[in-house]
């Protein structure tokens, strides 16, 4: 033994010179790898190197080991069919172990981030299953081609479940992908306040392995899925504004017209009438041109003005009454008082008023309101702008005209609610400044967007 | 659902009209519905087809229905006798002079008490239309509920006798509806103002292809060299015609233009023939006048001429509502309209058309529009503006809504 180990050294030195080699190669690349690997964490502060630590702190060893062993039978004086042998047997080796931190990383990855998608326990677990089989196929796949045993069979059940499981999850998959792909890039997070092109918009409240919830201006819950939204273009407005002490909830009005039976066909039944018509009466006709008209260059006319210039004929005071400032009155009465008082200055100054034609007599309207909550409400000043800009006109003629004068607020609401519970001090008071009968509601609202965007900018 | 409309059966849901008015009117609609969710709404008039009341109960019924509002329809039955009673009396209202018989009053009476007796009425709020039906408020005291009347005629010139046999059924109402303020009568009742409107998707309004209305045109032999004026109105008295020649020859003296009078003959009116020969030979031979009698229902032809026309015209002399100024309107046309009835609701003057009280004044109103594109186009567009917010069927449709609400709901503010 002594003589053939001192005939023939080399045979076996050299092997296990290669082995050592390679062996203390693998664990030099190992430390530098494992160095780097600790720099990055560090600076990414990622929860899984623990793990990827644990795992492969020791594998890597058995694999420098496993091939070290397959160059040094490479290179040794076996037969080949030895040295074949021992590589598959090698090979057969690596291909267990990798399979096994393969398996071991998985499962840690998914079982980590899928809880953070909101993914359901069995959703989690039968993707972590479902990652496990697709591994441990593989490894059996290459481990019988390794052996020469035929595959082909085998490979085509595999195509065949494959098929059958991309239809099952046909749905879900791309969701799936996708919400990683949204929680990876950080596009969106709860929070954020976002309007999706097909028209889903609001404060995101949740995101899940399959959908985006928002908090729509409705207060209701929309759910857009996350394949749809990757695939749509969306503005993110980030995160929330301050939110209001109580909500705005959007109200719109509609008004019938009530017949009072009364009609005056000339200044003094006119002013007769006026002294001691319902309030309702009064807001009919200095606010139902502004109703029927606001598509026009706004012109402030009140109904008396118009019939005084058209059925009497009578312009200069029909501009009088055209010029009264209907803003500058904080209540109905006083407006009345002031219709009255510009009709008997007239007609004490001696002016004769005719009679209006036939068929042309003034007909006094009430009119009746039907105040009506929307599904608008907002929180902060960023709901509040975009639901009013999805309100109809009527519910802002509600906020700014009728409850400021009708319902003798004082001041619109719109104002009240920014000044009250958002303390937008600045804002409410542009707004309670501004005569809006100076604008079309349609100029109005865009005025007042204007005013919001800038002010959340 | 589907809904004849001019003759045709189609499907016509209350979605349609949303590129038309906005979802928010559309959305206020279905909101304002929600409100009357479990009550039943019984209209009841006199047919089920013929007359403006059955179009627009056609329209509307189906629609009120879509809109998840339980609205029924039933009409009270009658002989050949009776109708020509009630057709007396819708003159009279009218402030025509009719015949009517104690006879005539005691047959309207026995056919309406047949009619109590055997209508089906189940409702919460009973829309009783026109006079035909009115005696059925007798059935209030046995049956309760909320009972509306609505009245489509113009009455404020009645025959005196005929409005006092109505007047005690009227008053027994919760409310009175009327399409114009003039309209309305001293009442004890509540009184509401709801004007009729236009369909925008019915064959008279819709949008029309230019080969339609081109087509139309050669038909009647209407050449298009040069700016078209139109008045479309049955040949009366009362639409002045011969009114409306004089003010185009005023007009043709500075601008070439053409004038087309189309309208039909009223089978009703023995005058009507008499009128049509007087504008006959009041047009002449002038190549430029086109008097052209029209059968009943051509309302793609009515559609086409008012498209086709550069400025409308309705010189009427006394008009009910005269929604063929809304239509014409609708169609963003500039109209020269009379001061009078239902159409001082429509032109505000000189923002949404021009008003005018004589033949001089429309002669110049006319010659302020075709020698002013670009301010008649303004005019046509605020006009169309005002028809699409108040005299489209959807806001009859909301009208008729807040109505039932409103008889709900006692007050100047109701907070739903």
């Amino acid at each position: 033994m002594a003589q053939w180990l001192v005939e023939n050294w080399p045979i076996i030195a050299v092997p296990m010179l290669v082995f050592f080699a390679v062996l203390i190669i693998g664990l030099w690349l190992r430390r530098a790898a494992s160095g780097y690997f600790d720099r990055w964490v560090a600076r990414a502060r990622w929860e899984g190197s623990s793990v990827v630590n644990q795992t492969l702190r020791r594998t890597s060893v058995y694999w420098f080991i496993l091939l070290g062993a397959a160059i040094a039978v490479q290179v040794s004086s076996l037969p080949p069919q030895a040295k074949s042998l021992a590589g598959r047997l090698l090979g057969s080796l690596f291909v267990v172990s990798f399979g096994w931190v393969l398996i071991t990383l998985s499962e840690w990855l998914l079982g980590y981030y899928l809880p953070k998608l909101k993914a359901s326990q069995l959703a989690i677990r039968t993707t972590i299953n479902v990652t496990r089989i697709i591994i441990l196929i593989l490894g059996i796949l290459i481990l019988l081609d390794t052996w020469g045993v035929p595959t082909a069979p085998l490979l085509l059940l595999i195509v065949v479940v494959a098929l059958a499981a991309a239809l099952v999850f046909r749905d879900t998959a791309p969701n799936l992908f996708a919400g990683f792909q949204l929680n990876t890039t950080q596009q969106i997070k709860v929070g954020d306040y976002i309007k999706v092109e097909t028209g889903e918009e609001g404060y995101i409240t949740e995101m899940s392995w399959a959908n985006v919830r928002l908090k729509g201006l409705d207060q209701s819950s929309i759910l857009v899925p996350n394949s749809r939204l990757l695939r749509s273009t969306f503005v993110n407005y980030g995160h929330p504004l301050k939110v209001a002490k109580e909500p705005f909830r959007f109200y719109s009005r509609t008004h019938l017209k009530e017949l009072t039976g009364l009609k005056a066909r000339n200044l003094q039944e006119m002013v007769s009438i006026l002294k001691t018509a319902p309030d309702a009466v009064i807001y009919y006709h200095t606010h139902n041109f502004l109703e029927e008209h606001y598509y026009l260059t706004p012109e402030p006319s009140n109904d008396f003005a118009v019939w005084v210039s058209d059925a009497l004929g009578d312009d200069a005071l029909g501009e009088q009454l055209a010029s009264i400032d209907t803003f500058s009155f904080s209540n109905l009465s006083s407006l009345r008082d002031r219709l009255v008082g510009i009709i008997e200055e007239h007609l004490a100054r001696g002016c004769t008023s005719r009679d209006a034609l036939e068929g042309r007599e003034f007909h006094f309207v009430r009119s009746v309101s039907i105040v009506l909550p929307t599904h608008f409400v907002a929180s902060d000043l960023r709901e509040f702008t975009e639901a009013l800009r999805k309100v109809s006109l009527s519910s802002l003629y509600f906020h700014i005209f009728e409850s400021r004068l009708r319902l003798g607020r004082g001041l619109n609401d719109f104002s009240v609610w920014l000044r009250d519970s958002l303390e937008e001090l600045d804002l409410a008071d542009d707004i309670a400044r501004v005569d809006p009968y100076t604008y079309t509601l349609g100029g109005l609202k865009t005025w007042l967007l204007q005013l919001m965007e800038k002010r959340i900018k | 659902m589907a809904v004849t409309i001019d003759g045709k059966t189609y499907q016509i849901g209350i979605s349609q009209y949303e590129p038309i008015v906005g979802k928010s009117t559309i959305d206020e609609l279905r909101l304002l519905a929600s409100k009357l969710s479990g009550k039943v709404i019984q209209n009841v008039n006199s047919t089920f087809t013929g007359g403006g009341v059955a179009e627009i109960l056609s329209r509307m019924v189906p629609l009120l229905q879509q809109l998840g509002v339980d609205a029924r329809w039933n009409i009270i039955r009658g002989n050949d006798a009776f109708y020509q009673v009630t057709k007396k009396f819708h003159n009279a209202l009218h402030g025509r002079k009719e015949e009517i018989t104690a006879a005539d009053f005691s047959l309207f009476r026995e056919v309406s008490e047949k009619n109590m007796a055997v209508l089906d009425q189940q409702g919460d709020i009973f829309f009783i239309h026109d006079p035909q039906p009115v005696m059925l408020i007798n059935r209030k005291k046995e049956q309760g509920k909320k009972w509306a009347w609505r009245c489509h005629i113009d009455i404020s010139q009645p025959d005196p006798a005929v409005w006092q046999f109505l007047e005690p059924f009227v008053v027994q109402y919760d409310a009175a509806v009327f399409s114009a303020p003039a309209f309305s009568r001293e009442l004890p009742i509540r009184q509401f103002l709801i004007s009729p409107s236009i369909d925008p998707l019915s064959d008279k309004n819709r949008e029309l292809p230019q080969e339609t209305i081109d087509s139309v045109l050669a038909k009647y032999n209407v050449p298009q060299d040069k700016p078209i004026i139109t008045q479309v109105s049955r040949f009366d008295y009362l639409k002045d015609p011969v009114g409306v020649i004089k003010a185009f020859e005023m007009v043709r003296k500075s601008v070439d233009c053409r004038l087309v009078l189309a309208g039909g003959t009223a089978t009703d009116d023995p005058e009507s023939d008499k009128v049509l020969a007087e504008v006959r030979e009041k047009a002449g031979k002038n190549p430029d006048i086109h008097v052209l009698l029209i059968p009943p229902d051509s309302n793609i032809e009515i559609n086409a001429f008012q498209r086709a026309s550069t400025v409308v015209l309705q010189k009427s002399l006394r008009e009910g509502f005269g929604l063929t100024v809304a239509e014409a309107l609708w169609k963003a046309k500039p109209v020269v309209a009379s001061a009078v009835g239902g159409i001082t609701l429509q032109i505000q003057n000189k923002f949404t058309g021009l008003t005018s009280h004589g033949i001089e004044g429309t002669a110049f109103a006319l010659k302020q529009l075709l020698s002013n594109p670009d301010y008649a186009r303004w005019l046509g567009e605020n006009g169309r503006e005002h028809v699409r917010y108040n005299f489209l069927i959807t806001r009859h449709i909301r009208d008729y809504l807040l109505l039932f609400l409103a008889m709900e709901h006692p007050g100047d503010i109701i907070t739903l």
